[in-house]
Order: C-alpha cells, then sequence, then structure tokens
C-alpha cells in the first residue's frame, strides 16, 4: 500500500485542489477572527463599518472559548463541504480523467488503492484542521482575546480535532458515491444533501441521532444550552465512517469497470 | 518443446441484462503469439478485453492469465501483465515522466521510467504535463506505461489509435520486437485491417459477440483465394480462346475475367500466350486476392 501512497500523495501535490481547501480554511479562520474582532468593541466595529449602525451581537464574548468553539463549528459545517470536496475529487477524479482503468488490474490490489486514497484524504482534512487551530491560535494572539489558559486551549483544540473526525468519518460516502457514480458531481451530490438533511433534522429535534448532524451539535452550534450528542450519535458516526469506506473497497474490488 | 498457454478463457458470456454482449467466446494464446481480435464498432472486442483482465465479472465462463484464475481480488498476474483498454488516459498535472513513475511505483519497481521513454521516443516530452500532449503522444505515453514493467503478456485495444503512419510503423516494429526477440505475447484489438494482417500471427474475428472465426496468417492467405484477373477488347472472344484452352473464365462485376485454377495463377504468361495466340491480347493482366477487409466482411456477412 505504501507505492499507493505516494501515488496519491503525488497526484494531490500536482493539483490545485489542496490550495483551494487551505484557502476555504484560512477564510473561515479569518472570518472567526473577525467577529472576535467585532464582539471585543462593538463601537469600534460600527465606527469601521464592520457591524450596521442598528446592529447588535448578543450573547457571546470576545474570548478564547467562544473562539475555539466558533472554529469547531466551522469544522463540522465547512469540513462537510470541503472534506467531501477532497473526497470526491480524490475518488471522482479517476473516473472524470479515465484513469481508473490504470488501477483495475495491477498488482497493487484495488482495496489498498481505496484504502490509500482514504488514507491521504485523512491526512489532508487533518492537515486542515491543524491549519485552521494554528491560524485560530495566531488570530487570537493578535487579538489578545482574554481567557487563556492551558486547560481551555487543549479542550478547546481537542472539541476542533475530534470534531474534523466525525466530519471526515461521514464524508466517507461521499467517496462510494464519487466511485459508483463514475464522476465528481454524484458525490458533490450527496455532500449537498447531507449538509441540508442535517439541518432539517437537527430542526425538528432528531440531530442527536442523524449522523451528520452529530458534529455540529457536538461543537456546539446550536448553543450551549443543548445537550451534546451521546454515545448512539457517536457510535452512529463510527458506523458510517466504517461503512462508508468498506462499501468502497468492496465496489471498487467487485464491480464491472466497463467504462 | 511445449509451449505455455498464457490465456485461456473457456466459454466466457456478458450478459447486461437482455443484451448479450459476449457470447461463449474462447480462448487460447500460446507465448510469442500475436493474437489479434478483429471485430466491427460492439462486436464484443473491449469486452472481452476486459474480461480478460478482470475488470468485467463474466456471467459465464473462466479465464486464466498465465497459470493464474482470474477474479476479484485476485491479482497474481497483473505484474507480468501490460496492458492498454481504450483511449488512453493519463493524470493531466503531472509530467509524462510522474505518470510513468507512479504506473511503475504501483507495478512494485522504482527503476525503467527512462529506459520506457527512450523506448517510446519520448524523450524530449518527459518533462512535459500529459495534459498537453498530442493525441499521438498520449497513445505512446499509454503504451509506455503498459510496457515500464516488461511485461509478459501485452493486452491492447486499439494500440495504433491516433498515431501518424511513422508512429504506425513504429509500434508495429515495438510490438514485433516484442513477440520476435523476447518471448512477449501480445494480444490485440484493431479495427485497422491491414495492420492486423502484418502483425497478427492469429486472427479471431469477433462478431456479435461470437468468435466466429480463427485463423493463423497461413490460413488467411489460404482465404485470400487467389485468382487472374484478364481484361481483353472482346470479353466474348477471349472467354472462348480460354475456355477452348481448358480454362474456366468467369466475369467479374467489373467486367474482367477471372480464371481460379492454379496453373492460371501460377503461370499467367501463359494464359497471355493464349490469348494472343486467339488474336484477343490481354489489355491487363493481374494476379489478385482477398484482403483481409474484404474476408472479414465475408465472414461477417456484410454485403459492402
Amino acid at each position: 500500500m505504501r507505492a499507493a501512497i505516494w501515488s496519491e500523495l503525488l497526484k494531490a501535490r500536482r493539483s490545485r485542489v489542496p490550495w483551494v481547501t487551505v484557502l476555504a480554511f484560512t477564510v473561515a479562520a479569518l472570518v472567526g477572527g473577525l467577529f472576535m474582532f467585532v464582539l471585543q468593541d462593538q463601537r469600534r466595529a460600527r465606527s469601521l463599518g464592520l457591524l450596521g449602525a442598528k446592529a447588535n451581537l448578543a450573547g457571546a464574548e470576545a474570548d478564547w472559548q467562544t473562539y475555539f468553539s466558533f472554529l469547531a463549528q466551522t469544522t463540522a459545517v465547512g469540513g462537510m463541504l470541503v472534506f467531501g470536496l477532497v473526497l470526491t475529487w480524490t475518488f471522482g477524479r479517476e473516473f472524470g480523467q479515465r484513469t481508473i482503468t490504470d488501477l483495475l488490474a495491477i498488482p497493487t490490489g484495488r482495496v489498498a488503492i481505496v484504502s490509500a486514497k482514504f488514507v491521504v484524504g485523512g491526512i489532508w482534512c487533518l492537515l486542515l484542521a491543524a491549519q485552521i487551530a494554528l491560524l485560530g491560535l495566531v488570530i487570537g494572539l493578535v487579538l489578545g482575546l482574554p481567557g487563556w489558559s492551558a486547560a481551555a486551549a487543549v479542550a478547546g483544540l481537542a472539541k476542533l480535532f475530534a470534531t474534523a473526525a466525525m466530519t471526515f468519518l461521514l464524508v466517507t460516502p461521499v467517496a462510494f458515491a464519487a466511485s459508483a457514480g463514475r464522476g465528481y458531481l454524484p458525490g458533490v451530490g450527496v455532500i449537498m444533501s447531507a449538509i441540508f438533511l442535517a439541518q432539517v433534522v437537527a430542526a425538528l429535534g432528531y440531530g442527536h441521532y442523524f449522523p451528520w448532524s452529530v458534529p455540529a451539535l457536538y461543537s456546539g452550534l446550536a448553543g450551549t444550552e443543548r445537550t451534546p450528542p451521546g454515545l448512539v450519535g457517536f457510535v452512529l458516526v463510527a458506523v458510517v465512517g466504517l461503512a462508508g469506506a468498506a462499501v468502497t473497497g468492496v465496489w471498487w474490488r467487485n464491480a464491472d469497470h466497463d467504462r | 518443446m511445449t509451449v505455455s498457454v498464457t490465456i485461456d478463457a473457456t466459454g466466457l458470456v456478458k450478459r447486461y441484462g437482455d443484451v448479450v454482449a459476449v457470447d461463449g467466446v474462447s480462448l487460447r494464446i500460446h507465448q510469442g503469439e500475436v493474437y489479434a481480435l478483429l471485430g466491427l464498432n460492439g462486436a464484443g472486442k473491449t469486452t472481452t478485453i476486459r474480461m480478460l483482465l478482470g475488470m468485467i465479472r463474466p456471467t459465464g465462463g473462466t479465464v486464466s492469465v498465465l497459470g493464474n484464475r482470474i477474479r476479484p481480488g485476485a491479482h497474481a498476474a497483473w505484474s507480468r501483465v501490460g496492458y492498454l483498454v481504450e483511449t488512453p488516459a493519463a493524470y493531466p498535472e503531472l509530467t509524462v515522466a510522474e505518470n510513468l513513475r507512479i504506473a511503475a511505483r504501483l507495478r512494485g519497481l522504482r527503476g525503467g521510467v527512462r529506459e520506457v521513454i527512450t523506448r517510446l521516443g519520448l524523450e524530449p516530452f518527459a518533462d512535459r504535463r500529459a495534459g498537453t500532449l498530442s493525441l499521438g503522444n498520449a497513445q505512446r505515453l499509454g503504451l509506455a506505461k503498459a510496457l515500464v514493467h516488461r511485461p509478459d503478456l501485452l493486452i491492447l485495444d486499439e494500440p495504433v489509435n491516433g498515431l501518424d503512419p511513422a508512429g504506425v510503423a513504429e509500434i508495429r516494429d515495438l510490438l514485433h520486437d516484442l513477440s520476435h526477440e523476447h518471448g512477449v505475447t501480445v494480444l490485440l484489438s484493431s479495427h485497422i485491417l491491414t495492420e492486423v494482417a502484418r502483425l497478427a500471427t492469429r486472427i479471431g474475428v469477433i462478431h456479435q459477440g461470437h468468435l466466429v472465426r480463427e485463423l493463423t496468417r497461413e490460413d488467411l492467405a489460404a482465404q485470400a483465394r487467389p485468382r487472374l484477373c484478364v481484361t481483353t477488347r472482346d470479353i466474348t472472344a477471349g472467354a472462348q480462346a480460354l475456355r477452348a484452352a481448358g480454362f474456366a473464365p468467369a466475369e467479374n462485376r467489373d467486367g474482367a475475367l477471372e480464371l481460379v485454377e492454379q496453373n492460371a495463377v501460377h503461370r499467367p504468361d501463359e494464359v497471355a500466350t493464349v490469348l494472343v495466340e486467339a488474336g484477343c491480347a490481354p489489355v491487363r493482366l493481374a494476379v489478385e486476392q482477398d484482403d483481409l477487409e474484404t474476408y472479414f466482411l465475408r465472414l461477417v456477412g456484410d454485403p459492402r
């Protein structure tokens, strides 16, 4: 599988797609920083034109805990889109560019190639999470956010990485959609459907049992007064992640590759 | 000396619902052979090739390649097999050399890239992104990927597609060299009949999913129906003179007389003498034979 990982890394390195995802997560961290800047002094923000004259941001404090929570929420919602696009591109490109044929009758087995794609996709998404965490720390220091403590930082970053891990698990079915649908669009369709359903189901109050709602609820998107998801929610996330990866591998191994 | 069977396919069937794409195709291809699958578009060539490569699971029948039974998840044979199926594809943002490096690494190799670049004449393009290659050079890259690990068996679907005449000749020489000098078995499909006739040691004609005929190069020569075609100014008088000399001329669609007797085909000068002595000297005298295209169309019942 090492050769497959090496080739996936080379393909990713030569593409512009990683830079697009880096840009997306950079913008997310900067937007979070802007919110903190506005929250620090709303009168100053109004005078700079960053906040409408009659607007008032209530119920949030400009501190490290709020900022970490914002970054985790961004990772939950933005991650569904960006991580999903990572896997859509990683798998869908082989069909879109018709390079799949070159991967089907070689000594490196198809399951090893699928596994390598998930490994590289996972590393890629982990690096994006690390990027938003690092940028968050720098922006928070520049803004001089109050409430810093090592414990708060560890808790905040742990929540961010846990949210990222769950979000990655939830996009594995996108790989199956991009493979079985033989291109990018089916993967994008699954991402959009998952994001839409996650909102609707969470609004209906069943988000704790709908895996795609779990990371957002866990990151505190619904507010701190809402109870976080329980064990069932986390188990369902893991089941979706493993099932998505397994089904993709089985499909690559057994499907008729007639195009 | 026993010659080993490189591809052994028995009773291959592929159905898609009610559509039978391949129906009972059996192939036994021996080491060092150049076997050509010949057929019209949609005849079942590519489906057969994909079944041989384990890309499509047959509805019925079995495939063994280099002694390994082909089934899902079995990839023991593939380290010795190179292939190019349909249009060549490459990662467009990677260079030619990088595309080949990936092909090599996935086959467990660390070297061999420079060598195959030289062999396929890709040196000027080695550092060029694959997405900028012409169709002909993309085809060369596809062939280079198939050859990078020095396979014992090459399976090539339309290998000279998109190549200019010089490229076609080059690839023909390469395949000839691989087969004759290195004992590589080659299975190719092509619709370029002249190429098949020049290259293949055995030809399988596939039509509507059936392998309708297998013939060797020698069989093909025998199927060529050699005949002496004679044109005279007075066809009737010429026919009478030839009949009187013991021949059985038949007038063809072009208004020429055809003689299929061995002595006519091998000694056209004697036929000319007969006609000159009868006072209707030939204005054209030529030994003709069916080419592969004529034979193929005759075999599949195409009236063209």
